[in-house]
């Protein structure tokens, strides 16, 4: 039985994962121009909402999934407010803002480890699974198949909204030169703060997601960021559509190339494809020059 | 007729990193008035402007409208009825010529107003009707500059502020930006207050001038009042 199938099926599920990161680290870059790499951490924290309304408190799998969301969106929300805005009200560099979102990322994942144990969780018990299902010779689980829905779902409300509603025209003049937003009169600061809450809702998901797909553990955001991220710049950095882009090439790229080479070069061919586009095409596929 | 005083700059001093970009600067615009900032680069036109939109730190002083102190905040300057057109044709150059007008008029907080707003505006542009769904990054530099000023009209302002409206355009173009410029002012008697180093021009259609120099207003008055002391002469030759 040939194998092309599999590889397509496991690459179109790890692009869609990625893209989930990718499109919401995106379109938070896109209005503050800096590398929140908080955004990461939130996937842990979505991941473990659902532990524990699922698991511990014994709450249906739906309301666990919604409260899970619910806490990784508030918490970017929170750190929007609470570190990055007044940071930029004091003109802070991007360099400073990385860092505190760094600083973020580490004491959120201390903090989870610190409360769950830093050992590997399944979310599997919440879900009751189904058996995989066969699709053109490839398998792949009922859970898989959320993700892929939900990431292009996704895909599909962020672009309507930023392209046919008011609010994402906003967006989109604000990620265009922030400065000409507010002459036009535009609350930029609460603009932000909504994009976080859509970038950080994406994040939430993916992390809600992979833990239903494989586990949870406190470091899971690490991982989930950087491939995001890698993502997020060969897409093209502030392009919603350039990261789903991204994400699918990385994930295609990823999966075909660990068919040729041993499976733990995966990230090394990640970062490779990284720097090709750092040096041969640094705005992404459909980022602006 | 006494005309209201609509904008007011009292006294004030803005520094940036502890130089004084502003010193006890006072100047006013009236209703239905053209009023022109001259000076050298560096002397403070164009920090005025941000001063009264909430863009540069104001140290000391106040910032009156309708003869009535606030603290200026971009976005909320805009809802009172004053429109700023940045230096540099600075347009939203991924979104459409449309987008770009209907994020004008976003403190309209109404979709119908806003596109009435757009047919009104456009009969002032009659050159962008055609390019409603084009990318304004690829319109040319004074279809940008008419885009931004047009822009600014969005909200149907009562004070509209422009700083080198006609900065790297062809002399055709720039004419045609201060016959624009007229136009704004007696359709609609919008106030105008506008940065400009054209002199010349910006003298044959301003009511009143102010020539600034190093922070501090050095002259005001009548157009043929500045045109005929010698004061713009010295300040742009460094004899002040």
């Amino acid at each position: 039985m040939s194998i092309v199938p599999q590889i397509i099926i496991n690459s179109i599920i790890a692009g869609s994962l990625y893209a989930l990161v990718a499109m919401g680290f995106s379109l938070i870059y896109s209005v503050t121009k800096f590398f929140n790499l908080a955004h990461g951490v939130l996937a842990a924290v979505g991941g473990y909402g659902v532990f524990f309304f699922g698991r511990m408190l014994g709450l249906p799998v739906m309301v666990a999934v919604a409260l899970g969301i619910l806490i990784a969106t508030l918490v970017g929300w929170l750190l929007e407010r609470c570190v990055f805005s007044p940071l930029r009200s004091r003109k802070s560099s991007a360099l400073v803002l990385l860092v505190a979102s760094l600083g973020a990322f580490t004491a959120i994942q201390a903090l989870i480890a610190l409360l769950f144990g830093s050992q590997f969780l399944t979310l599997a018990p919440i879900l009751e699974g189904g058996s995989p299902f066969t699709v053109a010779g490839a398998t792949i689980t009922d859970v898989q198949i959320v993700l892929v829905g939900t990431a292009l779902a996704a895909f599909v409300c962020v672009w309507l909204i930023l392209k046919k509603t008011s609010f994402g025209k906003v967006v989109r003049a604000t990620a265009d030169d922030e400065e000409v937003a507010k002459i036009v009169g535009i609350n930029t600061h609460k603009v932000i703060g909504k994009t976080f809450v859509i970038g950080s809702m994406l994040a939430g998901m993916a992390g809600i997601l992979s833990g239903f797909d494989t586990g949870i553990e406190p470091i899971m955001g690490l991982p989930l960021l950087l491939k995001g991220v890698i993502a997020a710049i060969i897409g093209g950095m502030g392009s919603v559509p350039g990261a789903l882009l991204g994400a699918y090439l990385l994930g295609f790229s990823e999966n075909v190339g660990v068919w040729f080479i041993p499976g733990e070069w995966k990230d090394a061919i990640s970062f490779s494809i990284l720097i090709l586009f750092l040096l041969l095409r640094p705005f992404g596929i459909l980022g602006r020059k | 007729m006494k005309t209201e005083t609509l904008l007011q700059l009292k006294d004030v001093s803005v520094q940036y990193s502890g130089v004084h970009a502003l010193d006890h600067v006072t100047v006013t615009l009236d209703e239905g008035e053209i009023v022109a900032l001259m000076g050298p680069n560096g002397a403070g036109k164009s920090t005025i402007l941000k001063a009264m939109f909430g863009l540069a730190p104001i140290t000391h002083g106040e910032v009156l409208w309708h003869e009535r102190a606030f603290t200026p905040i971009s976005h909320e300057v805009v809802e009172r009825g004053i429109a700023f057109v940045p230096q540099g044709r600075r347009v939203f150059s991924g979104l459409t010529v449309r987008e770009n007008l209907e994020v004008g008029g976003y403190a309209n907080r109404d979709k119908k107003l806003t596109s009435a707003r757009i047919d009104e505006v456009l009969e002032l542009f009659p050159a962008l009707k055609t390019k409603l769904f084009v990318p304004s990054g690829s319109l040319s530099g004074g279809q940008q500059q008419q885009l931004a000023i047009a822009r600014g009209l969005m909200t149907d302002p009562k004070v509209l502020l422009l700083d080198e409206p006609s900065l790297g355009l062809a002399p055709k173009i720039v004419k045609e930006v201060f016959a624009l410029m007229q136009e704004i002012n007696a359709r609609r008697n919008t106030a105008i207050m506008v940065v400009e180093h054209n002199i010349k021009s910006l003298l044959s259609v301003a009511t009143r001038g102010y020539v600034l120099d190093k922070g501090r207003v050095v002259a005001h008055g009548k157009p043929k009042e500045l045109m005929k002391s010698n004061v713009l002469e010295n300040v742009f030759t460094g004899k002040i």
